[in-house]
């Protein structure tokens, strides 16, 4: 590798990019976040006043509290049945096993939007699923204005959505397990049951942690799916931290609480990244 | 016999339950959808659902195209393009002189663009500042507010990918190159770019789906009818629509037909790209 100057003059464009677009609007919220920003006029320096009321809020705390509910449950049934399907898909050959992962990776490739959408329609009280309760001999569920029932949909969507992300990973993790290793531990007279918990899943330590640490950032920050799927109702019964960050700013107007409120979650966020860096273990 | 016979029922049990969950979880939500676009208002709601027996008919899809669906089609396809070009041209500049070069920075800088894909994948933290950031700078609602934003968010994890390729192109390349006398940038663009084909089509389906399923910063950034991007486009049918599903499932079913036809030809290199860029071995 060469000592060279031409090596900085090739990658500063992309660092330019980066940092004027992404990293310079994080540091002006941390200033906005010290101001009074109602309806996007500069106003009053407040310093903490705007992270006092967001830790006042009770909503904010309920918000959060639900968020890390669903993020962790969307991430469970993810990685179980992402992991269920990667099993099954790396005992299947050639072109099956090929068709197989194109149709579980089919909900992550088609857009937020939409899958939320197609979901709100098959969850309506004429809907699919309700036809079948009542054939069953239930009564009809109106599923995304119960109270109970609508975060579970919730989580369900985004688990959905994230399935397939979780099975790739797992199956190149599952490929990467060296093949003698499974028929010594089969000589010795491990059973099957024995090979997977005691031979493949210690191996399979990183490609599970990656995918959780970006499944963990991405159910965390997914505002799509809540937006088109529940607009965050009944009532709060679906207000992430997410949909609050966007009532903040714009329902309320109130960017200098939303600010802060970014603020705070960007912390979480970076907590999570580097959680990501440490796992990924890259290096220059 | 009885443990493999029990074993091989087993199996067939299992091939059978995941095939079956394929089917109804995957694949019958589209379909459901792409049925209802097909269908009359008054087949659409009535009970019991008409699994088969309804005339098809295309009022939905008139519809949508009669309010500017395809205007906002061509928007998400120029957004699209856009990023891709100015990510691929960026990012293959970068992953090289990542790959090739010591240079003073280069850890911090290297260090920025892998902090960059996690931050530019959670997006929520991102929403309002790059709201007030960009009406601040008067770069709300035009026609390269997205493209910016798109190339910015896609980028990290472009050059990730992309580096992959580039460093499985030996260095006597760049020397016989140089002996040549081809110069740097032809170089790169010329030799670089087409040993690197796999890896910047890769990174070419990401920047695609990244830019084409983006609603958000598309729902806050743009006011004017003319440069909504599609999904935007869906989400405000929701409301347009409100309880008529027959053009909201037409919409999107339209929606993602590139998605999915990209996806079933490139498929393999999608999955690719997804582990090069999380397992690095």
């Amino acid at each position: 590798m060469k000592e060279s100057r031409l090596g900085a003059v090739l990658v500063a464009p992309s660092i330019l990019f980066l940092i004027v677009i992404l990293i310079v609007p994080l540091i002006y919220t941390v200033y906005n976040s010290f101001f009074d920003l109602r309806f996007l006029q500069m106003g009053d320096f407040l310093g903490f006043k705007n992270y006092a009321a967001v830790f006042r809020n009770r909503e904010i705390w309920h918000s959060l509290g639900l968020t890390i509910i669903v993020t962790f449950a969307g991430l469970a049934i993810s990685i179980v049945v992402g992991m269920l399907m990667a099993v099954w898909i790396h005992s299947c050959q050639g072109l099956t096993a090929y068709f197989l992962q194109i149709i579980v990776l089919i909900p992550w490739v088609i857009s937020m939007v939409v899958g939320a959408l197609l979901w709100k329609w098959l969850f309506n009280t004429m809907g699919p699923i309700n036809y079948l309760l009542n054939a069953w001999g239930y009564g009809n569920v109106d599923i995304l204005a119960n109270p109970r029932l609508a975060p579970c949909a919730l989580i369900f969507v985004m688990a959905w959505r994230t399935v397939g992300f979780a099975m790739v990973l797992i199956l190149a993790g599952l490929k990467s397990v060296p093949k003698d290793l499974e028929e010594a531990a089969e000589v010795d007279g491990a059973n099957r049951w024995n090979v997977f918990w005691r031979v493949r899943l210690p191996l399979l330590k990183t490609p599970v942690m990656i995918a959780s640490v970006i499944l963990l950032l991405s159910n965390f920050n997914n505002v799509d799916v809540p937006m088109v799927l529940t607009g965050g109702g009944p009532g709060n019964a679906t207000n992430v931290i997410t949909m609050e960050l966007y009532r903040q700013g714009f329902v309320y107007y109130d960017f200098g609480i939303a600010s802060a409120l970014s603020f705070i979650t960007l912390l979480i966020n970076v907590v999570l990244i580097v959680l990501y860096m440490k796992v990924v273990k890259y290096d220059v | 016999m009885s443990r493999d016979g029990a074993r091989s029922v087993l199996r067939h049990f299992g091939t059978i339950a995941g095939f079956a969950a394929l089917i109804v979880f995957n694949l019958a939500p589209i379909v459901w959808s792409v049925r209802t676009s097909l269908m009359a208002p008054s087949d659409i709601f009535a009970y019991p659902p008409k699994w088969l027996d309804f005339a098809i008919t295309l009022e939905h899809y008139e519809r949508i195209v009669k309010s500017g669906y395809f205007q906002t089609f061509r928007n998400s396809i120029a957004y699209s393009l856009a990023a891709i070009a100015i990510g691929l041209i960026v990012g293959l500049l970068a992953a090289y002189g990542f790959d090739r070069f010591r240079f003073l920075g280069k850890k911090a800088m290297f260090f920025l663009v892998v902090f960059c894909i996690p931050l530019s994948m959670g997006s929520s933290a991102l929403i309002i500042p790059n709201y007030l950031y960009f009406s601040k700078l008067g770069l709300l609602d035009g026609w390269f507010t997205l493209p910016l934003l798109y190339t910015a968010y896609n980028l990290p994890m472009a050059i990730w990918i992309i580096k992959s390729g580039v460093e499985a192109i030996p260095v006597e390349i760049d020397e016989a190159a140089k002996i040549d006398g081809c110069s740097r940038f032809r170089f790169i663009f010329g030799i670089v770019a087409v040993l690197s084909r796999p890896v910047l089509a890769a990174a070419a389906l990401f920047i695609f789906l990244g830019s084409w399923n983006e609603f958000i910063l598309s729902s806050i950034m743009i006011n004017k009818p003319d440069l909504r991007p599609v999904q935007l486009a869906i989400y405000q049918y929701l409301g347009f629509f409100g309880q008529e599903w027959g053009p909201l499932t037409a919409a999107a079913s339209v929606a993602i037909v590139p998605s999915i036809v990209i996806f079933t030809f490139l498929g393999r290199m999608l999955i690719s790209g997804l582990t090069a860029g999380s397992v690095k071995s």
